[in-house]
């Protein structure tokens, strides 16, 4: 396994080779935690924006309305709002959460925890934060084109996104920045693959690793294969748009040729749903550790789990097509995308028997990461089992692009990834800083995330079910949803409850890393055996002296013939029989 | 921005303010998140499976809380020192872990999987295109409207006597609606909420969906796949009339198509042959 020889390298000693084009893993995970938390402020705001027109359309939106929409006094325009409908949801996806999850955790926590000095391709490492970072500017560039940014969704189906129904050039931008993204993640995924089979600790086997490699591995698995296909998509739209192809035109604008939208869906989805698992491999990955760390006790089903979320992996890459029920594929292909993505709730359901079966007769601490981790199997239960409606055609003649859906997705993807990135972030944080959080404010923060989260959600899928369909800037035009202002209303004030919620963390965040005297954090403080908490904190830019050797498994915890009192044991150490 | 801008925004506001005032009106919850009224034959099979799947989802869905929040407030530090340690990898384990797999698979998948595929193949995918007493409607939908076409009295599309309607597709109470439909630009999707049914038209193809009414009135029908800026204001009426109306309503508009319809405008002449394709 150690077949590579891993140098140390001096300590990096300019600003500029240690914060800007620094090689080392830790660093660029912190990047992009920082370029992942603007993002997630921006998206935030827009989110915001959406939600009180929504609610109240019409009516200048407060405080800083003024400020943004000088030309229509406060109040947000319609080609604004499809602006900013399009431009939260790819923020989101591709900016905030993939950059947090993958960018953040995969980098900082991949090499601790398999004991590996760095990744195995630091410079590709270093250049697909800069790539990020580039395709960041463009994408916030082309909010200041005089035709403004997309506006076509996030899905950014044709022909709406080809110049028929988008002439500005923020369309062609959006398609370079996602692109430029699609480059930056798969070097990203090129080199957390490489890294966790050549550079694994001697003696951790795959079954030894952390659930949490797991996760990141799997996931770094999926983003190789699938967004080099979204790549493919969107240059030959942006063919279409600046070279005048035809691929996916027909109809009347297709002056020339005849090409096929729906190709588009196609190729869009085949990354796209394998996209959702992307997401959310990693937050699974966590959780299952997080929940066995704070239980005190090994992993229940550690070899189950992993082995369901790589059959989950795979189901993943072939169940793409309900996305598309509507188009009206033919009955063969839908009845067989039906049947493939409800097989997925047979690991699904697996796994989360292991996540409660860890849970069982444990001795839980509630410590901040353990609250966000059962925070995790709370809102993933909701948003996994909503997806059974939504699977099933019939049902998704009627759901299909409603409120259920925005509900339902963003329960699995913001929720559960959001409070997934939470629960990394507080975990991992004394080893990233050398300082823990305010653990009282940290609690505060999930209380008050938690709770307006549901009701946000929730209501999306109760607005849903009373038939509101998505994308419209004043959906009070259709008479039947009348009834449904008071509840939109309602979600909005939760939206900016959560809104408000997250200003706790930055507090706590930027309070913690650069305050002055603040005290060090101690090298293992939440008691456990993964190899990073057997290093100092901050972790120094070797990682690791001696390269360690790994006899037992990630969670030996609770083991009551431990010596000399502790509950845990060292994964350098050798397994103590029970 | 142009005056009319702000003032169409100022409209808005004084509409958004009486809406909410309206809303007001006392409504029971559950009333308040329910679909609109169901007027066809067909929707109460989306409701049985939507209803299913929720049951089921609450047995499961408690299960889940059981263990969130019992096992958290069995096994906290406090009232549960030592952990039990296992590695849940023994063959009990196992087999209750298989158990829980194989009762979601049998309980959920099968069931939804099962009952879909029948209403689909029965029902929503069972097109009474051959059914003489269908009612055949083409639609066109294009930024940001619907255009529905009826064949007229010859009973052949895209000829003088065909009857367009902008934004308005009348239909005769209780007999089934048979729509073939595409798109002049972008993706549409015709969406009629009061018969739970959704099908995209597509630029360069051709969808099928039908329905049927049991109720005279007016409803709504949106566009429901994002369209451009203004796909909110993308909405038609469907006029449900009874059978002496719907024929009282097509003599009249006979007359008038084949009085105004200017046979040299190609424009006018977006139908097709019915099921070409």
């Amino acid at each position: 396994m150690a077949f590579v020889e891993q140098h140390i390298h001096d300590a990096p000693t300019s600003f500029w080779s240690k914060y800007i084009v620094s090689y080392d893993h830790k660093v660029i995970g912190k990047q992009f935690l920082w370029y992942g938390i603007f993002f997630l402020m921006v998206g935030g705001l827009m989110a915001l924006l959406i939600r009180w027109t929504l609610a109240y359309p019409g009516v200048p939106f407060p405080v800083i309305g003024n400020l943004l929409f000088p030309h229509t006094n406060g109040v947000v325009p319609p080609d604004t709002y499809a602006m900013l409908f399009t431009m939260h949801g790819t923020i989101m996806i591709f900016f905030a959460i993939t950059p947090i999850l993958t960018g953040f955790l995969g980098n900082f926590c991949i090499p601790l925890l398999i004991g590996a000095r760095d990744m195995i391709f630091p410079t590709l490492n270093m250049l697909s934060f800069w790539f990020a970072m580039a395709s960041g500017v463009l994408l916030l560039g082309s909010l200041c084109l005089p035709l403004g940014a997309a506006a076509g969704g996030w899905t950014s189906y044709p022909t709406l996104s080809t110049n028929l129904g988008q002439p500005g050039v923020g369309q062609t931008l959006w398609l370079l920045s996602l692109f430029l993204f699609g480059v930056s993640s798969t070097m990203g995924a090129v080199n957390y693959i490489t890294t966790v089979i050549t550079l694994r600790a001697p003696g951790m086997g795959y079954f030894k690793m952390p659930l949490t490699i797991w996760g990141l591995w799997l996931t770094a698995i999926l983003n190789a294969i699938f967004v080099p296909v979204l790549g493919a998509g969107l240059l030959l739209l942006t063919f279409d748009r600046v070279f005048g192809t035809t691929f996916f035109l027909a109809g009347a604008a297709a002056t020339s040729g005849k090409g096929d939208p729906i190709l588009f869906q196609h190729v869009f989805w085949i990354f796209g749903h394998p996209e959702v698992y992307i997401l959310i491999l990693p937050a699974w990955g966590l959780v299952s550790d997080i929940l066995a760390f704070f239980s005190r006790k090994p992993a229940f089903g550690y070899k189950m789990t992993a082995l369901s979320l790589s059959a989950i992996t795979i189901l993943s890459t072939v169940v793409y097509g309900h996305h598309m029920y509507t188009t009206q594929m033919s009955p063969l292909l839908t009845q067989s995308f039906m049947t493939l993505t409800m097989l997925i709730s047979i690991p699904s359901a697996i796994f989360f028997a292991n996540w409660l079966g860890t849970l069982w007769k444990g001795s839980i601490r509630f410590d901040s990461p353990m609250l966000f981790a059962l925070g995790v199997v709370f809102v993933f239960g909701l948003g996994g089992l909503t997806g059974l409606y939504l699977a099933s055609t019939s049902i998704d003649l009627y759901l299909h692009d409603t409120y259920f859906v925005v509900g339902h997705f963003h329960y699995t993807m913001a929720a559960s990834v959001l409070l997934g990135g939470f629960a990394g972030t507080y975990f991992w944080f004394p080893k990233m800083f050398g300082r823990m959080m305010d653990e009282r404010l940290a609690k505060i923060h999930f209380w008050a995330t938690m709770l307006p989260l549901n009701g946000i959600f929730m209501g999306m899928m109760m607005v849903g079910w009373a038939g509101m369909h998505r994308r419209l800037y004043n959906p009070f035009i259709y008479e039947f949803m009348h009834k449904l202002i008071p509840v939109n209303q309602f979600i909005t004030f939760s939206a900016v409850a959560m809104g408000l919620a997250q200003f706790i963390f930055l507090y706590n965040l930027f309070k913690t890393v650069f305050s002055k005297n603040y005290p060090a954090a101690p090298a293992n403080p939440w008691n456990v055996g993964t190899l990073e908490w057997q290093i100092p904190s901050p972790a120094p830019h070797y990682n690791f002296l001696e390269i360690p050797h790994v006899k037992c498994g990630p969670h030996e915890l609770g083991n009551p013939n431990l010596p000399d009192g502790r509950d845990f044991q060292y994964q350098t150490e050798e397994l103590v029989k029970a | 921005m142009d005056i009319s801008f702000s003032e169409r925004l100022i409209g808005m506001i004084a509409t958004g303010t009486e809406l909410i005032v309206k809303a007001e009106e006392s409504m029971g919850f559950w009333q308040r998140i329910s679909p609109p009224e169901d007027i066809s034959s067909t929707g109460h099979l989306i409701e049985w499976l939507f209803f299913y799947t929720t049951y089921v989802n609450i047995f499961w869905f408690a299960l889940v809380c059981f263990g969130i929040f019992g096992f958290s407030f069995l096994y906290s530090k406090k009232r549960h020192a030592k952990p039990l340690y296992t590695h849940g990898n023994e063959k009990k384990h196992l087999l209750l872990t298989a158990a829980i797999g194989l009762g979601v698979f049998l309980s959920v998948d099968m069931v939804i999987t099962k009952v879909s595929t029948r209403d689909l193949k029965e029902v929503f995918w069972n097109f009474p295109e051959n059914d003489p007493d269908t009612i055949k409607v083409q639609v066109l939908a294009q930024q940001w409207a619907w255009n529905f076409r009826h064949a007229g009295k010859d009973g052949e599309f895209n000829t003088a006597d065909d009857v367009v309607e902008l934004n308005n597709l009348v239909v005769p109470v209780g007999k089934k609606v048979m729509i073939q439909m595409t798109s002049k630009d972008v993706i549409h999707a015709f969406y009629l909420p009061n018969a739970r049914i959704k099908a995209d038209a597509i630029p360069g193809r051709f969808a099928k969906l039908w329905f049927d009414t049991n109720k005279t009135g007016k409803f709504e029908i949106a566009c429901a796949e994002m369209c451009g800026n203004h796909h909110y204001l993308m909405k038609a009426q469907l006029t449900v009339l009874s059978a002496e109306d719907y024929e009282r309503w097509t003599n009249e508009s006979q007359e008038r198509a084949i009085a105004t319809n200017d046979t040299e405008n190609m424009d006018l002449r977006w139908g097709w042959q019915w099921g070409s394709k």
